[in-house]
Formats: structure tokens, C-alpha cells, sequence
């Protein structure tokens, strides 16, 4: 209720901004939606004509609201002074099922506001990036809806919620991929639901876990007396720790590992990720990249590592292994694939599992490392799967082997492809290398010489991304006419489109900024990492016994 | 008598049904005289009253009646009528329940199997096809009267059980809803489905009867009385354990095994539901399933409970729970036709409610985590009207155009009805478990009642995870049985969906317009979100737990 009466008034915009941008696109894309459906046809085809620049005009509100929150113009935030357990714009309580104890209640801190408008930026460029989508008036409106669930996961502070928007985020992509995808949509679509929903009802349990051991009975429900508050479960764990038995700690630790493993996604749990990414649609690919991995690691940094730092502490081995094999497995599939956008997959999963290794460094120039990571691919690899999808679009194949030197033909595509490429080996001066080297550097801090297993990943990677550019782009006799692939049946390939192009500008753009200027949000979660440090992981460790 | 209103009502509806569509206008000569006085019974039938839709007409007013009465009446009537007959809070929810399924089942009725009063009988001109289909529809008017009050006879039946204060009445009142019934699904008997159906489903129905009324008997002799009260003082003040007692109450739960279709005894439930009718089905899946499943609560906690430590009956149970559940997932996945699909998910969730009432049973809960595993069964139980009862309606919706046996016939839903196609995607999601639908917040208010009542079972004091896995109660792994069921059940009720949004209809026009079934669709899938989160399921749990409280 609380939450219409502000909306009618005008004023949620200013004085509870989070919930405005989560819950309006949510409800403008479900009325775009069924409205032309309930409605006379002359009536429901007008919806239809406006909903494209409908959907745009509110995403890229949203991106405005959110710079501008950024920017201190609403609200006036100095994002470096943000305390570790506290949260700025956080809402006014509301009660959504009073029984249980189920509360809406926002929030963003260092950790979570980079996501925030991380995923307000790339909803707009892909919305761009598709400005020609077939059934548009479905595939807007879907994409609205998922900025909602997304955002809503990385703002809400009540686990209930936050598996409610978890789960919430497969819908619209399931039909992403099943209505837009490519041939073999049908099992990746199916594959990519039940892998990441089995995952998470096995986090669910993990949370339900905890859930009962919450003591604070003035938040709880009437039925049940316990809470899913976020905030309040992370002071209650670090004072008289949430759960008595140490042993179940780890089993609960263990399940939300696997939840928040299979979203980001980690080897052995990855192989969703390819076959997903192959079939989605140039859309899909790039929220499914840019923002949905990351789920899985911020919902890991905030929930198991915040709440369970003692069992963190114990299965470091654990993550340095996963992330190991991620990285080194990733990189060297990489290498033998032929299919583009699988190889820009499997080079995802090579990413994320320098996350896995930063936090498992235990230093708060690691950690810091894994957040700016998890935002500069963020914005890396939605630039490298709008240029796959443009391959998609203009030359019918992703074959890399199909073609040879295509420069010539579209000097823009090229361009882009090579910005992406090199940005994401982890080129200096491009945002990559500024979360590589962070990690590295504390990798070699903590486990001296081991260190030379990622270093020497990243020469894989390079070995991939250069060994594919170089063929795809320059390679071929004469430096004017390439091989086209077959798949074009001789008809000479178009260069990008304006909307592709000014996309993957945006993009590049923003790839060249934080490169240049990475202490935009490098400072925050710098700041954050090492008050989390200090607050939570340094006790944990000397209670195990480990040198900090 | 006030206090049986709802009863009243329906046993009104059904002396009606029988008198209004014979009404005629025989009269009575008296002796010696010329005055003649009108019958009413017996002549020519007036037109008016013998119209074929009366029947339907008589039996949704007064199933709506009892509903609207029931609802009204939970959080205030109590009282005991005859001293079989305990009128409560919790016998209201129940009835609701019952009652609401009934009447969506007759309202889709009027569309599966029409009444259409313009009929005429054939001539010997008619060619063989046209007396063949008037012939069927002459049988269709004919049949609204049987049907009807049947099917007021199941609600009475189920209601009344629900009320019943002794084992004795409870299984008189259960055998008059099963009865009925049994000849509701073999009613459409010249489809040679139907009668293989209503024989298999009444032979295993009466073979599990006879097994419960044996142990009824055993019980019997043990206690000397079938008070619901009095067995449970003589549980509670029994000596070690009486085999009498045991054998008889493991017998009953055969017989309640059968009625909510828990493995073994589920084998003739897929046939039953494939054969009988749409909204027949779906009601066997749901009304029926409740009352299953408000026996097992009347005898197994309400009776078998030890007042502290771990009853009889918790280990079979969880194994039964598990198997079920895992067998009714297993079967639904390689199964072609949706309405089996939708029986095996039937077994599968009456899976997921055992192993919630198992968990009651370990004996680790306190009185709080046991009144929440209670509203989370009730809950699940209320809700199954609106998304499994919803799926079978638009299974009806189909089945008026001639078939909904194969996933074929699903084929383009999306294209030719896209409301509806929309409200089985929630159903189907709903019945997944996949949030922010009600079948999500049932499912988690039950493995939340069996976390809380077990995890805190593991020792404290070890500190690796395999020690503790080890020193956790068995009851813990029922949680984790019904997770890994839902991530298996998933993939069936998303095959479903795909086939409506992805596929080619075999037959593109528009679905026939059956108003107000379709509204009713449309309807269960709204109420299906909104109890899902927010007011409208705090309104529903609310109601719940009083009705729990009564228990």
C-alpha cells in the first residue's frame, strides 16, 4: 500500500528511488504485455507501436535516475563513507507476508551500486543493440522485466525477496532465449532453466536454514517468528554468530556454493553457459553475460562469505580450486573452439573464475580486484557478444574458420572486435586489466609462486583472442577482398547497422573510461573491501587460525 | 441444525433435482366428483422444469450457497451436532475447499457435457450420422440429473467427513463421496476409457474400503469406542504398544493412501483420471485428495500421536512420502498424455504433503513447528484448487472440442487462446513451485516446517560438515527430497508449456467460446498470483491458521 500512495504522489522517485526503478519496469513490461491482449484490436495495436520506444524511454530513465544517485544529485551520497552493514537509500520497511516475515526492504552500499548501474546501462544498449528485434512488442517489454528482476536482486535486503527475484530473472530469459534464440533453442532454453533452478532450490534451502535460526523476534513473522531480514541477520552473525553448530554452518555454506557457483557459472557446473549463450538472441547473451553471471558472485560475496566467514576461511582451498579449474579449463577450451559466441562463453566462465580466486586471496586489494572484475566484464563481454551477434546478423554463420579478413567489408565491426578482444585479454588502459592485475598482484601476496597459474592463463587467453582476430579480421590474401563465408551465397556482407554501431560504441566507450579512470568506482570498492576486511574476514581468520 | 446449513442446502439441492425434473401436470380425480386437483407428479411434463439445464442450475446455486456459507463461517462457528458431528473452524476450511472444487467441476461440466434444450428426437429421415449425434445429445440431457446429483452427494459425503467426530461416521461419509464418485468417473461410459476407468478406480477404491474398515475394526476391539477423543487418550495411555492398535491404524492408512493417491496404492489413480472426464479428474485431484488427506490428519495426528518422542508410523511414512513423490515425478516425465502428466504430478505433491506430516511425526517439533507444517499442508491443499483444479479446466476447455488426451492437442494454445495459454503457463509454474506464484509459497512454507522441525537435530558441538550430516535427523532429508523433486518436475510442466507456445496447432481456429469456464480460467489463474505474495496471501494464511488453531 505504502508503496502505491508514494507512487500516485510522484515523490517515490526522490525519496525511494531503488524501489521505483525495480517495480516500474516490471509493471510497465507485464501492461505492455497483456494489455493487447484484453483490449479491441485497433486499441491493442497502437500498444504495440508504442511499446519499442515506450520501453526505451523508461530504460533509459532508469539509467538517468540511477547516474544521477551516483552522481549525488539525488540524495547527495558520498559513496566512500558507506559503512560495512550499512546501506544508503535504504526504504521504509514495508510487510509484503506478514506471517512469515517477509519484508520489502532496499538498499544499495559499494558492493551492490556498481551492479545497480551496471545493469541500468546495459539494458538500454541492448535494447539498442536489437533495435530491429522481430515481435518487438514481446521482446521489449520482456527485456523491461528483466532489468526489474534483475535490479530488484541486487537492491533487496530480504533474502525472500531476493530469491523471489532470483528466480524471477529465468522467466523472461527462458523466452529470450526459446523465442528469439537460434536453431537449437529448445534445448538450451530447457537446459538453462533446470540447471540454474535446481541450483537455486537447493540455495533455497541453505537460506531456510538460516531463516530459522534468526533470533530478532521484533522483525519476525506473527506465524513463525523469524525473519529473512538481510541486515539483520549479518549483525546477528557477527555477534553471537546465526547458526550454533559449526558443522551446519559449513553444510549451509556449501549449498548457497552451489546456488551461486551454478549462476556465475563455475567448472564443474558451467555447461549451461555455452549452450545458452549460442542460442540466445544478441540481447539475451548480453544480459545473460554482463549482469546474470554476476549475480551469482555478488550473491555469494553477500550472503555466504558475509554471513559465513569462518566457513569461507575453511574452504579456501575449496574456491581457489573451483576458480583454478574455471580459469585454466575455460582458457583452454577457448582455444579449440570454432564457434564465436562460444568461445567468447567459455571465456566468460575463464572470467568469473578469477572472482572465485580474488576472494579467495583474503586481501582487500583482491577482493576489490573481484568487484571491479565482476563490472568491467560487466561491460566487456556484452561488447564482445554484440559483436558476435553482429557476425550473426550480417553474415548468417560464427563459424571463425568461414572467414578471413573481413576488415574490408565492415571496418566498424573489426574495430569493435578488436577493442572487446584486447580489453578483454586484459590489455592496460582498457578496464580488464585493472581487475587482472588487482587479483594477480593479490594472489601473489597470499600464495607467493602459485600465482604463475592464472599469470600464465592470461597467456592463453591471449593466444585465443589473437589467433581468431587475427584470422576472422586481417588474415587472407589480398588485404581487399577476404573470404566471405558461405553462408552469405555470394552477396556482398553490409557493415553494421547505426543502432548495432552506436551500441558497441556506448560500450568501447565505457570500456576506454574505466580503463582510463577505473578509480570512478575502483575508490568505493576499494573502500568497501578492505572495511569488510577488517570487519568481518580478519576475525574469522584468526579464529581459524590462519595469518592474516 | 443452523450449524448444517451448507449440508441442508445441498441435501435440498438434491431432493430438487430429483422432483423439479419430473414435474407435470397429472391430475387427481376426486371419487364422485369433477373436481380435479393437480399432481404436480406423473402427465406431461411441463416445459419449463424439464428443460435439461435445470439440473446444473439447481446444483451451482446450491453448491455456491454452501460455499459462500462456509467461507463465511470459519472464524465463527463451532458447535457439535449429534455427537458424531463436530463442527469447526478447521471442518469449514475443509468444506470450502471441497465445495469450491465442486462447483468449478460443474460449472466446466456444462460445457463438457452440454445441455441443449432445442434437441429434437431423430425422425427416419435423418441420415444415420445426424440420429447418431442427436442420439448422443438426447443422452446428454438425460444424463444432467445423474451427474448432478452425484455430485452434490460428494460434496455432502466429504463435507460431513470432514466434521466427523468418530472413525465410524468418518468412513460411513467417506465411502458416500467415494461411491459417488466411482460412478462419476465411469460416467461416460460408452467411451470404452470411461468404464475401464470407473472399474479399476472402484475395484482398488473398495479393496482399500474393505483393508480400513478391517483395521476400523481392530481398532475397535482394541478401544471398545471409535471417539475420536477417546482413541486418543487410549494412544497416549497405552502400554507399549498394542498390536491391535497398530495393525489397525496401518490398515486405515491404506485405505487414506489410496484416497490421496500415495505409492503403492496410487497405480489405479493415472487410468482413473485418464479416463473420467476433465473436471472429474480435477476434482479427484483435489477435493477428493483433501479429504485423503483430512483423514490422515484425524488418525495419524489426531490419534496416533505419542504426546512426546517419535510415533509409530514416521519412518514408513517418510519412506512412502519419498517414494512417492519420486515415482510420481519419474512416471509424469515419460508420460505423453497431459492428463496423466497431471495425475502423476497429483502423486508427486501428495508426496510432498507426506513428507510434511512425516516430519510431524519424528516427534522433534513443538507444538509451534507442528501447527506450521499443519497450515502449510492445508494451505497446499487450498491452493491445489486454484492451479491444479485451473490445469484441468483448461484440459475441459479442450476436451468440449473432442480430445485432450495427447500433448498434440496443447499444440498452439498460445496461438488460438492467448489468455489461456497464459493462465496454464501460471498454473504450470505454480504447480513447479517457481516463485512469486502460490505453488511457491506453499511448497516453501512445507520444507520450511521440515527445516525448522529437524535441522536443529544435528550436534552442535562437531565442527566439519560430514560429522554433522551424520548426527542430522533423517527427517532433514525430506527437505532435500522435495527440492531435488521440484528441480525434476520442472522439466515436465515446462514441456508442457513449450508445446502450447512453440508448436503448430493442429486446428488454428480460436478455442470454442465457453464463457464462463473460460472466465473461470482466468479467474483461478489471477487468484494463483495473488496468493502468492502480499495481502492475498496473508489474507489466505490468516484464514488457514485459524482453521489449523481448531484442529
Amino acid at each position: 500500500m505504502h508503496i502505491c500512495i508514494n507512487l500516485g504522489g510522484g515523490r517515490l522517485i526522490t525519496e525511494d528511488p531503488l524501489t521505483f526503478i525495480t517495480l516500474s519496469p516490471i509493471v510497465v513490461g507485464l501492461t505492455l504485455l497483456i494489455l493487447p491482449q484484453i483490449v479491441p484490436d485497433s486499441a491493442s495495436d497502437y500498444i504495440k507501436k508504442i511499446s519499442r520506444p515506450l520501453s526505451m524511454g523508461l530504460a533509459i530513465a532508469i539509467l538517468g535516475i540511477t547516474t544521477m544517485l551516483f552522481l549525488g544529485q539525488i540524495g547527495s551520497i558520498d559513496w566512500l563513507n558507506i559503512g560495512q552493514g550499512s546501506y544508503v537509500f535504504q526504504s521504509e520497511p514495508v510487510s509484503v507476508l506478514e506471517p512469515i516475515g517477509v519484508r520489502w526492504v532496499v538498499g544499495v552500499d559499494a558492493l551492490s551500486f556498481p551492479m545497480v548501474w551496471l545493469t541500468a546501462l546495459l539494458i538500454p544498449i541492448s535494447m539498442l543493440v536489437e533495435w530491429d528485434a522481430k515481435k518487438g512488442h514481446l521482446f521489449f517489454p520482456l527485456i523491461l522485466i528483466m532489468e526489474g528482476a534483475l535490479l530488484g536482486v541486487f537492491i533487496v535486503l530480504d533474502l525472500f525477496v531476493f530469491y523471489v527475484f532470483w528466480e524471477l530473472t529465468l522467466i523472461p530469459m527462458f523466452f529470450l532465449i526459446l523465442v528469439w534464440g537460434g536453431d537449437d533453442r529448445r534445448y538450451a532454453s530447457m537446459k538453462f532453466f533446470i540447471y540454474t533452478f535446481t541450483a537455486s532450490v537447493l540455495m533455497l534451502i541453505g537460506i531456510l536454514v538460516m531463516y530459522f535460526n534468526t533470533g530478532d523476534a521484533s522483525l519476525g513473522g506473527s506465524l513463525t517468528g523469524h525473519h529473512f531480514d538481510l541486515v539483520a541477520m549479518t549483525s546477528q552473525a557477527a555477534g553471537d554468530g546465526l547458526i550454533a553448530s559449526e558443522g551446519l554452518r559449513h553444510f549451509v555454506w556449501i549449498l548457497l556454493l552451489i546456488g551461486f557457483a551454478t549462476k556465475m557459472p563455475s567448472v564443474p557446473v558451467h555447461t549451461w553457459l555455452p549452450d545458452a549463450h549460442v542460442q540466445a538472441p544478441t540481447a539475451g547473451s548480453m544480459l545473460l553475460a554482463g549482469v546474470m553471471l554476476k549475480m551469482g558472485a555478488y550473491g555469494f560475496i553477500r550472503i555466504a562469505v558475509t554471513i559465513f566467514p569462518e566457513s569461507t576461511v575453511v574452504f579456501t582451498p575449496l574456491l581457489i580450486i573451483l576458480g583454478m579449474a574455471s580459469l585454466v579449463y575455460g582458457a583452454v577450451v577457448c582455444m579449440g573452439q570454432t564457434n564465436l559466441k562460444r568461445m567468447v562463453a567459455y571465456s566468460s566462465v575463464s572470467h568469473m573464475g578469477l572472482i572465485f580466486l580474488g576472494i579467495a586471496t583474503m586481501q582487500p586489494l583482491g577482493i576489490a580486484g573481484a568487484l571491479f572484475m565482476m563490472f568491467a566484464h560487466g561491460i566487456i563481454s556484452p561488447l564482445l557478444f554484440a559483436v558476435a551477434g553482429a557476425f550473426k546478423h550480417h553474415y548468417h554463420t560464427l563459424e571463425i574458420g568461414s572467414m578471413r579478413g573481413i576488415a574490408h567489408h565492415s571496418p566498424w565491426l573489426a574495430g569493435h572486435m578488436m577493442l572487446g578482444w584486447m580489453a578483454s585479454l586484459g590489455l592496460p588502459l582498457l578496464a580488464g586489466f585493472v581487475a587482472e592485475v588487482a587479483v594477480l598482484i593479490a594472489f601473489w601476496m597470499t600464495f607467493g609462486w602459485l600465482v604463475i597459474f592464472p599469470a600464465l592463463t592470461l597467456i592463453i587467453t591471449a593466444v585465443y583472442y589473437l589467433n581468431s582476430m587475427q584470422k576472422t579480421i586481417f588474415e587472407g590474401g589480398d588485404p581487399h577482398v577476404g573470404v566471405l563465408p558461405g553462408s552469405l551465397h555470394g552477396e556482398e556482407p553490409r557493415d553494421i547497422t547505426w543502432h548495432e554501431n552506436t551500441g558497441m560504441f556506448i560500450l568501447a566507450a565505457m570500456t576506454v573510461l574505466f580503463g582510463i579512470m577505473p578509480f570512478i568506482f575502483w575508490d568505493m570498492m576499494s573502500d568497501w573491501s578492505t572495511e569488510f576486511m577488517l570487519e568481518t574476514l580478519i576475525d574469522a581468520m584468526n579464529a581459524k587460525g590462519v595469518e592474516p | 441444525m443452523q450449524l448444517l446449513l451448507p449440508e441442508m442446502v445441498l441435501v435440498t439441492g438434491i431432493i430438487l433435482s430429483i422432483l423439479v425434473p419430473n414435474l407435470g401436470d397429472a391430475k387427481f380425480r376426486i371419487p364422485l366428483t369433477r373436481t380435479r386437483l393437480p399432481l404436480l407428479i406423473g402427465g406431461a411434463r411441463f416445459k419449463a422444469t424439464s428443460d435439461p439445464r435445470v439440473p446444473a442450475w439447481i446444483s451451482m446455486f446450491a453448491l455456491t450457497i454452501a460455499l459462500v456459507y462456509s467461507y463465511l463461517e470459519i472464524g465463527s462457528t463451532s458447535g457439535e451436532v449429534g455427537g458424531v458431528i463436530e463442527i469447526t473452524s478447521f471442518s469449514r476450511m475443509m468444506s470450502l475447499v471441497f465445495y469450491a472444487s465442486l462447483l468449478l467441476t460443474a460449472v466446466a461440466t456444462t460445457y463438457r457435457m452440454p445441455s441443449r434444450p432445442s434437441t429434437r428426437v431423430p425422425t427416419e429421415k435423418d441420415s444415420e450420422k445426424i440420429t447418431t449425434v442427436l442420439i448422443s445429445r438426447l443422452m446428454d440431457n438425460r444424463r444432467q440429473v445423474d451427474f448432478h446429483i452425484l455430485l452434490m452427494m460428494v460434496g455432502l459425503g466429504m463435507s460431513l467427513m470432514a466434521m466427523a467426530n468418530n472413525l465410524f461416521f468418518m468412513f460411513v461419509a467417506i465411502e458416500l463421496a467415494s461411491l459417488a464418485a466411482y460412478v462419476l468417473v465411469a460416467f461416460h461410459k460408452e467411451e470404452a476409457t470411461g468404464g475401464e476407468a470407473g472399474a479399476k478406480y472402484f475395484i482398488v477404491g473398495s479393496v482399500a474400503s474393505a483393508t480400513g474398515i478391517y483395521g476400523m475394526s481392530l481398532v475397535y476391539l482394541w478401544a471398545g469406542n471409535l471417539d475420536f477423543d477417546t482413541l486418543a487418550v487410549a494412544w497416549s495411555s497405552m502400554d507399549g504398544l498394542d498390536p491391535f492398535a497398530v495393525v489397525g491404524v496401518g490398515l486405515m492408512l491404506v485405505a487414506f493412501g489410496f484416497k490421496v493417491s500415495a505409492a503403492p496404492f496410487h497405480l489405479a489413480a493415472p487410468d482413473a483420471y485418464a479416463g473420467a472426464s476433465s473436471p472429474v479428474a480435477g476434482m479427484l485431484a483435489t477435493a477428493s485428495k483433501a479429504m485423503g488427506f483430512v483423514a490422515i490428519f484425524r488418525v495419524l495426528i489426531g490419534v496416533a500421536m505419542p504426546s512426546e518422542g517419535e510415533a509409530i508410523w514416521f519412518c514408513l511414512l517418510a519412506i512412502i512420502a519419498v517414494i512417492t513423490m519420486t515415482w510420481g515425478n519419474l512416471a509424469a516425465l515419460t508420460s505423453e498424455n497431459p492428463k496423466r502428466m497431471l495425475a502423476y504430478s497429483s502423486v508427486a505433491h501428495a508426496g510432498y504433503m507426506l513428507a510434511a506430516i512425516a516430519a510431524i511425526g519424528s516427534g522433534l517439533g513443538d507444538e509451534n513447528t507442528t501447527k506450521l507444517v499443519l497450515i502449510a499442508i492445508v494451505f497446499h491443499l487450498t491452493i491445489l484448487v486454484l492451479f491444479k483444479l485451473g490445469a484441468f479446466l483448461v484440459l475441459s476447455l479442450l476436451e468440449t472440442e473432442g480430445r485432450s488426451h495427447r500433448l498434440e492437442d496443447l499444440h498452439g494454445m498460445a496461438r488460438r487462446d492467448p489468455l489461456v495459454a497464459g493462465s496454464m503457463f501460471i498454473f504450470m509454474l505454480s504447480l513447479a513451485g517457481v516463485p512469486p506464484l502460490s505453488g511457491f509459497l506453499s511448497k516453501l512454507l512445507m520444507i520450511n516446517g521440515i527445516v525448522n522441525i529437524s535441522a536443529g537435530s544435528g550436534s552442535e558441538s562437531v565442527t566439519a560438515i560430514l560429522p554433522w550430516v551424520e548426527s542430522v535427523d533423517i527427517v532433514f532429508w525430506l527437505a532435500l527430497a522435495i527440492v531435488l523433486n521440484s528441480a525434476i518436475s520442472i522439466f515436465y510442466y515446462l514441456r508442457l508449456c513449450l508445446v502450447m507456445f512453440f508448436e503448430e496447432p493442429e486446428n488454428a481456429k480460436p478455442l470454442r467460446k465457453a464463457v464462463h469456464l473460460r472466465n473461470s480460467i482466468l479467474v483461478l489463474a489471477l487468484l494463483t498470483v495473488l496468493f502468492g505474495f502480499g495481502s492475498g496471501a496473508e489474507y489466505l494464511l490468516d484464514l488457514v491458521d485459524t482453521a489449523v488453531s481448531s484442529l
